[in-house]
């Protein structure tokens, strides 16, 4: 009984976070780069359709995915002109690549509505792990691939940066762009990588919705997703692996909504994850100890020989 | 090409260079209705002729744009403090359930109800900024991610409201509260389902607050605030009393926007994406855009009231399909924000040196 | 036939009387392209249109309960004379715009307020999801069906009781697990509340929500499901039995020949509420239009025999068959709640040898027995 439950939440915790993680990683990278993109919701839904049309037309999943990094960082390139090259305000031009992607995706996707699609993406037992207990099926057993994908690139973000120069230059362009600049770095170069970068994974995570979550094209279906992974940045302070376990929690919240149901209004569950947030904040802010704030330079463009 | 900064432009420049770039995106509007198979004069005429010909169509301009207004004006108080208050959604919806909960259930008759709704609507959505703005100023918590928090929680709890407590007895187990008294409805300007009250007050609020900002100590006080925090010390701004009544005042105008929504269109708690079609977002854009000025936030707030109408009769009178409106939304607000480029840095052609 | 000669009366009458053109308008509260509600009525409008050549219709999409009025205003500035307002929430708006127009013929769907202009209209399913719960009943292993709901508004819980009945008139002790999502359309939470059900043991799935989601997650489980609104089958071509399809368009073609011949006018529609169920065409059994029964589940179906009342011992394949004939063709020949039944808290609410009147299958509450989960506003 309690193994079943276990189990199931697990494994639907994982699956429901998998887009979450790719656009909170991506978006993670962009704002500690020093820009917020708002426009995750729009790179999203044009990585969903691009990702289905690409599948769809090449019989490939795959290639599906691939599309949709390209279109998402595409996207994700106006934003970064807008907000690094012209220095335009980072909160409104998110805002418009939000609406731009959800008005054009709809358009663009009228002919693929209600068509199924023959080959989606193919789920990953893997092998031994998949044998360990409780943990076994509900982690290791009828996941996406893209799933352990997300876990790699995860930690692989963790180590690029806290562990190389890299990650240092990345994390100085977003913290304190002038003197990253007088170290060298090119502070628009960075920015506009991670920008690029963050566009690509939502892409990605738009993909996972509509080559392997539910195999089809509907108008609108991220339906919000893309500003909750742009809560889940905020909630993860940040942090590359702190944002695996923020995903699955908001995940775990959502299956866990349904399978209480009957004994406790969903709304209260799926406020939840809004409240800790503001109530880690605050005791954080109390003890001190953490320091859970934003990359300093977060939303301000960077002037050369501007303070 | 390089951008030098340069010093504050003055106000006839900032005048001319925002409504070249305003007729700049409505003429890239109707080239892309057009390529979408509409002729620009054609368009353009059925647009003009759907808002101006009649009171109706203008009266659904202001009727956009005064909870944009509302919205906008608190928040330009609210950013010249640098409180970055991302939830004027959460305050508007707040403000929404306040006021339904007086019409509903106070049992108060006649034209004090409205009042009542109205003050009941300014303090929760007050209340609710107030919240963020201590955590801050006490704190240091960061303020965009708890207002931004707490629109989420604002949403489920109208949802919670709809479906569990408050779900009305006449609404044919639908999602909604029962319909408000006669007494709680705004009145209308005749002929059109423009709440004028609703005009007034954002009128009144955004004469007032540019007078706060710029006439009294407090408003002194949030501009040094906001722009030396620093030195706002030393000068003995009392950081948590000039905070709290910005987020006072500006949740308060978001209250009022949801006041005005529910007592002036619904006349009734229903879906939280239905009280409010994101003025709250809107509303940070016209605050923006507005340069932070609560009387520039009201020729701004009617600017997208404007826009958001003439995209409501491009759907009817051509077909164009509401993702079309939509990307247009989004290509002038690219337009508004690359025309600030031009204000505040000289564009410098050429080889970039050193 | 009837039906033919009522056509062709309307025919000759509008030859005789006929006016010239009619311009009709759609207010929809999706996006045409939702695979669901929206997509429904948008294909009917299209047969409508096809099918009249003295009919020019206009559309607009994702319209906000507060705004269905001020886009009223510009239709019928458009010269727009007959207007559908598709949504239950459009309910206040239309009646206000009635007032403003009285010139103009409003039809509102799933309402209940009617006026001189406004009549009222409902394709409804009922009928159809009994015969859906007969065969769920029959295929179900675990005894547990599972069912994803959008509202718990009286609408769906006449479907959910409707198909309950199905279920456990073949398979008595079987129990229909509900989960509401709250939202008309959101694949996400469609797709979580089935896993839901799933991890509760259901192994047959039916549900209401835009989108084939709930088909989709069941086939990948190997578990059988209906298709709803729009046909499913090509989504999962093993898994779906069969489903509840809708002919809006038959409404529609119906309720404008009449404006054009003047059956219908401004001032005669305060008695006009169309009900229309499976004789009247406007809604299908199938998985696909035209497939009543998936083939590929016939056999199951004939192998399991269960012993009926009124035709004895009979196969569900068989049985389902002989109450959709019973019901298509005949009115009145059978009717799902056919009393005595009781609500899940034992108290009687079709009395033995009754029938519900409209109003009661309009205003449904309670929770037939087998129904198992939250059910909101249940009477006491």
């Amino acid at each position: 009984m309690v193994e079943s439950w276990v189990v199931a939440t697990l494994a639907r915790g994982l699956a429901f976070a998998v887009p979450l993680l790719f656009a909170a990683l991506g978006e993670l990278v962009a704002e500690r780069a020093g820009v917020i993109n708002l426009g995750v919701e729009g790179m999203m839904i044009l990585g969903a359709l691009s990702a289905f049309v690409v599948a769809d037309l090449s019989g490939n999943p795959w290639l599906g995915v691939l599309a949709a990094a390209g279109v998402g960082a595409a996207a994700a390139f106006f934003h970064a002109f807008f907000s690094i090259t012209l220095r335009a305000n980072q909160y409104v031009s998110g805002l418009a690549l939000t609406m731009v992607g959800l008005g054009l995706s709809g358009l663009l996707g009228k002919p693929f509505a209600g068509r199924p699609l023959a080959h989606p993406l193919p789920k990953w037992d893997v092998p031994l792990l998949k044998e360990i207990p409780w943990i076994g099926p509900g982690v290791f057993s009828g996941q996406s691939a893209l799933l352990y994908l997300g876990f790699l690139l995860a930690f692989l973000l963790w180590v690029f940066l806290y562990r190389t120069r890299g990650g240092i230059h990345l994390r100085s362009v977003g913290e304190n762009p002038a003197a990253a600049d007088a170290l060298g770095v090119n502070v628009y170069l960075v920015r506009y990588l991670a920008v690029l970068f963050g566009g690509a994974m939502a892409g990605v995570a738009g993909a996972y919705l509509s080559v392997a979550y539910r195999p089809s094209w509907t108008e609108g279906m991220t339906a919000g997703l893309g500003w909750i992974a742009l809560a889940i940045v905020i909630f993860a302070a940040w942090d590359p692996l702190r944002a695996v376990v923020t995903s699955f929690l908001f995940g775990a919240f959502y299956h866990l909504a349904y399978r209480f149901q009957a004994h406790l209004a969903p709304e209260f569950l799926k406020m939840t994850p809004y409240l800790f947030t503001i109530l880690f904040l605050v005791l954080s802010a109390l003890g001190k100890s953490v320091r859970l704030g934003a990359p300093e330079a977060l939303g301000r463009p960077y002037v050369r020989g501007e303070r | 090409m390089k951008l030098v900064p340069r010093p504050a432009p003055k106000a006839f420049e900032v005048v001319w260079v925002s409504t070249l770039a305003v007729l700049l995106a409505f003429l890239s509007s109707l080239l892309l209705l057009w390529l979408y198979g509409t002729p620009p004069l054609e368009a353009a005429r059925a647009i003009a002729g759907g808002v101006f010909s009649d009171p109706r169509g203008l009266a659904e301009v202001l009727r956009r744009a005064v909870p944009l207004i509302l919205v906008g004006a608190g928040l330009a108080l609210a950013f010249r403090a640098q409180f970055w208050n991302i939830g004027a959604e959460g305050q508007l919806l707040l403000g929404a359930v306040a006021a339904g909960g007086v019409a509903l259930f106070s049992g108060i008759e006649g034209p004090g109800l409205l009042f009542v709704m109205a003050l009941a609507a300014f303090l929760a959505g007050g209340l609710w900024a107030l919240f963020s703005a201590f955590l801050k100023a006490r704190l240091g918590v960061n303020d965009v991610i708890t207002t931004l928090m707490l629109n989420y929680v604002a949403i489920y709890l109208v949802d919670w409201l709809i479906h569990g407590p408050w779900k009305g007895k006449s609404a044919f187990g639908f999602a909604y509260t029962d319909r408000f008294p006669e007494a709680a409805s705004l009145p209308l300007l005749p002929g059109t389902a423009l709440a004028w009250p609703g005009v007034v007050l954002a009128l009144l609020l955004a004469v007032l607050f540019a007078w706060l900002l710029f006439a009294t100590k407090l408003g002194f006080e949030v501009r040094v605030l906001g722009e030396n925090p620093e030195a706002a010390r030393y000068a003995g701004v009392r950081a948590l009393f000039t905070l709290s009544w910005v987020a006072l005042l500006s949740g308060g105008a978001a209250g009022l926007a949801g006041f005005v929504e529910v007592a002036g269109t619904h006349h009734k708690l229903l879906a939280p994406l239905q009280i409010s079609l994101g003025y709250g977002y809107t509303g940070i854009i016209v605050a923006w855009l507005g340069r932070n000025h609560p009387l520039v936030a009201v020729l701004t707030g009617l600017l997208v009231g404007f826009v958001f109408a003439a995209g409501d009769v491009a759907k009817v009178a051509l077909a164009t399909p509401f993702q079309l409106v939509q990307v247009v939304n989004g290509l002038i607000l690219f337009f508004l924000i690359a025309a600030e480029v031009f204000l505040r840095y000289r564009v410098v052609w050429g080889v970039r040196r050193g | 036939m009837r039906k033919f000669w009522l056509a062709a009366v309307v025919v000759l009458w509008a030859l005789a009387f006929g006016q010239q053109e009619i311009k009709a308008g759609w207010i929809y509260v999706g996006p045409i392209g939702d695979y669901g509600w929206t997509h429904a009525h948008d294909v009917g409008r299209k047969e409508a249109e096809a099918a009249f050549p003295w009919l020019k219709t206009v559309y607009v999409e994702s319209v906000p309960e507060g705004q269905a009025g001020s886009y009223i205003d510009q239709m019928v500035r458009q010269g727009v004379k007959v207007i559908f307002a598709t949504s239950f929430g459009y309910m206040d708006a239309v009646q206000e715009a009635a007032k403003r127009y009285p010139d103009v013929i409003f039809a509102h769907a799933t309402g209940f307020k009617r006026a001189p202009n406004v009549a009222t209209y409902m394709a409804d399913f009922y009928q159809v999801y009994y015969l859906n719960g007969l065969m769920a009943g029959a295929l179900t292993k675990t005894g547990k069906v599972g069912y994803v709901g959008a509202f718990p508004i009286p609408e769906l819980k006449r479907h959910i009781n409707a198909f309950t009945l199905g279920v456990r008139a073949v398979n008595p002790k079987a129990q229909v697990l509900v989960r509401w999502i709250y939202e008309w359309y959101n694949p996400a939470a469609a797709k979580e509340a089935t896993e839901a059900l799933i991890a509760e043991g259901a192994d047959v799935f039916a549900f209401t929500e835009d989108s084939p989601t709930v088909v989709q997650v069941a086939a990948e489980k190997g578990f059988p499901s209906f298709s709803h609104y729009s046909p499913m089958l090509k989504f999962a071509p093993d898994y779906v039995v069969s489903g509840q399809l809708v002919h809006w368009g038959t409404i529609y073609k119906d309720f404008l020949a009449k404006v054009y011949a003047g059956l219908y006018t401004p001032k005669n529609l305060e008695d006009v509420d169309y009900w229309w169920l499976l004789p009247q065409g406007a809604v299908e059994l199938g998985a696909d239009f035209g497939v009543p029964i998936n083939p590929k589940f016939a056999g199951r179906l004939k192998a399991k025999q269960v012993d009926h009342p009124i035709f004895g011992k009979i196969s569900v394949y068989d049985l389902v068959m002989k109450l959709h004939g019973l019901m298509k063709d005949v009115e009145l020949a059978f009717d799902p709640f056919q009393g005595p039944i009781k609500d899940r808290k034992g108290v009687l609410r079709v009395p033995e040898g009754l029938r519900l009147t409209k109003h009661q299958l309009e205003t449904m509450e309670w929770a037939v027995e087998g129904v198992v989960g939250p059910w909101p506003n249940e009477p006491k």
